[in-house]
């Protein structure tokens, strides 16, 4: 692993790009291509040749790009580092390998996200003043699917800057202007002459050069990377299980630990019955209560500890939330519908007005959604190590460096480490989807590593916690109204949510301030449907509170407001006795890029060709993360109320697309995890505990019940939209659009389907009561 | 086969058995291996933390993913599952021991050019599962090939590529 950037390096880098990123966001450039890329200062360290700050150079030819984001399977790896390939003419070949980089530097900054909000906004001057504040430590992360957004810019001009350096010292070498040189396959040529130098023996003379101030890009005629599908850089080692994994990580003198969580969220450790007998148990170091919420249990390997954790019989203090179940929590949504004080998110046009109208024609519905878990593949560990002189250490598979190091210092009590000296490596993630924004983990493992200081000390939660005690996606109940003109089109649009606001939620465990409910988009997103032309709109939404963590949740309130809201257009055009294809046509009359893609879903799907018997489709599309999907979901119903989705076809606008093999595999995955919500994932509360656990309970889709999915990309030539949501949101509408147009009954409630098992591991999915 | 086996070896040889402890001796990835177990532990804990063999993944703990699945004496199994001290005198098999060298088994080689997965915690399992189907017969069709692979789930859904590989791989291993 190549050397930390000097420190020198970090504090110019950050008081140079914080004081652009300032001038930025108060004279309201806010869009990144007008932030100034800084951190391009290269240097030589040992064997390497820093270039940048990610790009590192080596004699033997192998290129290393620092990528400083996760990668969680979305490919991210591979997009970003085709960028700097593109721009320096290197072939996306084996010498270029890819490295999360353990430096914090600003111009690694999740930038978009926090430039993207203004004080005058909703969330208000709070969390804009915040956002500011985090700004001068920079918010590395990875997630809303703005990593390509966010560094599309960044990334290019560092591979730029370094084909310019290279350029310099080529021209140096060969006695010529640079002007006479030109460069491919890694290499700088002097055709004058049949001269070639390729870049390794170059690099050390490059990288003490000045960077250009502002390097030219590659106009897209030239791109011969960008765009064309490459092999992905983690690919080849993940078939042989080579991947460090964070549950695989293995270090000298390493203690392991598992724990116990409050089973009713926000319950605390009365006492521990039997501490002594668990502490007797073979090869068990420590029994530790963690913040007064949690018991760890430390030993020699996991298996001791999780055995020993088993055994804790733990007494928990009484809680309010003892009682509440998944009806009650059900029945509050309900009641804040009709008697809350909604916070009104949009309002164009007299909505009131219009259902004044005598003899309007109103549709009305009410929809509901469930608790979900996210249930990646790999559970929720960390394993830190505290060592002399404060200095500590953290290996996490997490989407975010920035949060795991706070989360580190908030474990160990903000007490005897020295934040300069915390260093938290990224390991893969098998599977993150929001989880992994979550740092809870990484703090237990960090209270638990002070105890034990110069022992790491890696905790794994075991499944059941990691479904059972876990963050969730909030349960949402809405309520949508639309007055349909003569024309049958909607002349009004209402629509009014009930949720748990997930930016309170996640601030009431980060922030010292928790953030008003009161315009989280997160809560109504999706429900707008800006892109339809609708004459009057209005969205409004009431926070009902809960004791039950919310946490980011792959594609967030789209997964259920876009189900809603697109469940709802089809129930307006069926009152309107038109096609929904043809519906959404009309509404989408003054929105051609979106209109398009109706199009090619509606094409590529044979909407209107007749079907073979039993067989149905439906169609849905959401614009969200600054891209546009469609797709038409094929859905057999059986007589005995069994469910099947054989085919899904989609048509996709991302903007720009850097990896067509990506795009394709985020719109797959999306599909299917959002198809895997739609039909059969739900947890419930009974006695306000999680009854879920474990994959028997909380159930996936299986090899057998995976559809065949299609996909098609729209060209595009806007800068890229974000890839690993967008798929998510418009399937489960889809599903129940085709279970509506196969049973003529209405599906409001998610989700559609009870999951049966059935012979070895297989899985039947049967309509729920109230849809079929 | 990586660190960890010869020094636990090693240590198994020297030390003397602690109260409780067994010893199991098997042929792990090819390589004969001595090791001493808590009789209680399940084979999937001894590979990752005892023979430093972390290609296997513990995804549920309790046969319900199939991320732990290696083979026992050529049949799959779920690793979670099975007593460590079951697989005494047997050929164990994980996904560390199924290239040649550095030639890749035709369905490792198969999950590249399809795909076949994104995080790819499942991988090692899917592939182990994968190889055991087609041995079994039961790689012959794309649609006999969902029936046969769905003890191993894949929560970021590349199971079409999986699909895939698997049909591919049987073709090249001459047993589909």
């Amino acid at each position: 692993m190549t050397k930390l950037l000097s420190r020198r390096t970090f504090l110019l880098t950050g008081a140079a790009l914080g004081g652009t990123a300032l001038v930025a966001a108060l004279g309201g450039l806010g869009y990144l291509a007008t932030v100034d890329v800084d951190g391009l200062g290269g240097f030589v360290d040992g064997d390497d040749a820093v270039m940048n700050a990610f790009v590192t150079l080596h004699d033997d030819g192998r290129v290393v790009v620092k990528v400083p984001r996760t990668e969680m399977g979305q490919g991210i790896h591979t997009g970003l580092a085709m960028l700097v390939a593109e721009e320096m003419d290197i072939p996306f070949d084996e010498r270029i390998s890819v490295e999360h980089p353990v430096e914090l530097l600003p111009v690694y900054a999740h930038w978009a996200q926090m430039l993207g909000v203004r004080p005058e906004e909703p969330q208000g001057p709070v969390t804009w003043i915040g956002r500011r504040l985090i700004s001068s430590i920079p918010l590395i992360t990875t997630g809303a699917s703005a990593s390509t957004l966010n560094l599309w810019h960044p990334m290019r001009v560092a591979g730029a800057a370094a084909r310019h350096m290279l350029l310099a010292a080529g021209a140096a070498r060969l006695g010529v202007p640079v002007a006479e040189l030109t460069t491919s396959d890694a290499a700088v040529h002097h055709a004058a002459s049949g001269r070639s130098i390729p870049y390794a023996d170059l690099a050390r003379q490059a990288a003490v050069l000045a960077p250009p101030d502002r390097p030219a890009l590659k106009p897209r005629s030239e791109w011969r990377i960008i765009g064309r599908s490459q092999r992905r850089v983690d690919i080849p080692a993940k078939v042989k299980g080579e991947p460090v994994f964070g549950i695989d990580v293995v270090l000298p003198d390493m203690l392991h630990a598992s724990i116990r969580h409050a089973p009713v969220f926000g319950t605390r450790v009365v006492r521990i019955a039997n501490e002594a007998e668990v502490r007797a148990e073979p090869d068990v170091l420590d029994v530790a209560i963690i913040e007064d919420r949690s018991v760890a249990v430390v030993a020699r390997s996991w298996w001791q500890a999780e055995t020993a954790a088993a055994r804790l019989d733990v007494e928990w203090s009484a809680s309010e939330a003892d009682a509440v179940s998944s009806d009650a929590l059900d029945a509050r949504l309900a009641d804040a519908l009709e008697g809350g004080e909604p916070y009104i998110h949009v309002e164009d046009g007299d909505v009131g007005a219009a259902l004044a109208v005598d003899g309007a024609r109103v549709v009305q519905a009410t929809y509901v959604a469930p608790l979900v878990a996210h249930a990646c593949m790999e559970s929720m560990n960390a394993t830190v190590v505290l060592r002399p002189g404060g200095r500590a250490e953290a290996w996490v598979p997490s989407q975010s460096i920035s949060l795991t190091r706070w989360a580190v210092f908030r474990g160990m009590g903000w007490a005897g480490v020295d934040p300069a000296e915390v260093v938290s490596h990224i390991t893969m993630n098998g599977g993150a989807f929001g989880r992994r924004t979550e740092t809870e983990v990484v703090a237990e493992a960090a209270f638990l590593a002070a105890r034990h200081p110069g022992r790491p000390v890696k905790l794994l939660w075991p499944r059941e916690e990691d479904i059972g005690r876990a963050m969730y996606r909030s349960h949402a109940r809405a309520g949508l109204t639309a007055v349909l003109g003569a024309d049958g089109l909607p002349a009004a649009w209402d629509a009014l949510v009930a949720a748990q606001s997930l930016m309170q939620s996640i601030g009431s465990r980060t922030l010292p301030i928790t953030p008003s409910p009161d315009g989280d988009r997160l809560t109504a997103e999706g429900l707008e449907k800006p892109y339809y032309a609708l004459p009057a709109r209005r969205v409004r939404s009431v926070h009902v509170p809960s004791h039950v963590p919310i946490g980011l949740w792959r594609s967030n309130g789209f997964s259920f407001n876009t189900f809603f809201a697109e469940s709802f257009v089809d129930e307006c055009a069926a009152a309107a006795e038109t096609d929904p294809v043809d519906y959404r046509r009309a509404l989408l009359a003054r929105s051609p890029r979106h209109l398009a893609v109706i199009e090619r879903v509606a094409a590529l799907s044979g909407w209107g060709a007749p079907m073979a018997a039993g067989r149905s489709r439906g169609i849905a599309m959401e614009h969200c993360f600054e891209s546009i999907v469609a797709v038409v979901a094929e859905v057999i119903v059986t007589g005995d109320g069994e469910v099947r989705v054989p085919r899904v076809f989609c048509a996709v606008d991302v903007g720009t697309v850097v990896n067509p093999d990506a795009v394709v595999a985020q719109m797959e995955g999306g599909i299917l995890f959002g198809l895997t919500t739609a039909l059969i994932s739900r947890v419930t509360l009974s006695d306000g505990r999680i009854e879920q656990s474990n994959f028997h309970d909380f159930t996936m889709p299986r090899l057998a019940n995976a559809p065949e999915v299609v996909v098609e990309i729209v060209p595009s030539e806007l800068p890229p939209g974000g890839a690993g949501e967008p798929g998510v949101a418009p399937i489960a509408a889809a599903v129940g659009n085709a279970i509506f147009a196969a049973t003529g009954t209405r599906p409001r409630s998610l989700p559609l389907a009870l999951a049966e098992t059935t012979g070895a591991g297989r899985l039947r999915t049967v309509l729920a009561a109230e849809a079929g | 086969m990586r660190a960890g086996g010869a020094a636990a070896q090693g240590e198994a040889a020297r030390s003397p058995l602690r109260q409780g402890a067994t010893v199991v001796r098997a042929t792990v990835n090819g390589e004969s291996v001595e090791v001493e177990i808590d009789p209680r532990s399940s084979l999937l804990d001894v590979l990752r933390e005892t023979l430093g063999l972390t290609g296997a993944k513990k995804g549920c703990d309790h046969g319900q993913c199939g991320a732990c699945t290696v083979h026992v004496d050529g049949r799959r199994v779920a690793s979670c599952l099975t007593l460590a001290a079951k697989i005494d005198g047997r050929e164990v098999t994980t996904i560390e021991g199924l290239s040649d060298g550095d030639t890749l088994h035709p369905m490792q080689q198969a999950f590249i050019d399809h795909d076949a997965l994104q995080c790819g915690y499942c991988t090692p399992g899917q592939i182990m599962a994968a190889v055991a189907c087609v041995a079994e017969g039961n790689a012959t069709s794309p649609e006999r090939i969902p029936e046969y692979m769905s003890g191993n789930i894949c929560r970021c859904g590349a199971y079409v590529g999986i699909v895939a590989a698997t049909l591919d791989a049987a073709a090249k291993m001459g047993e589909g």
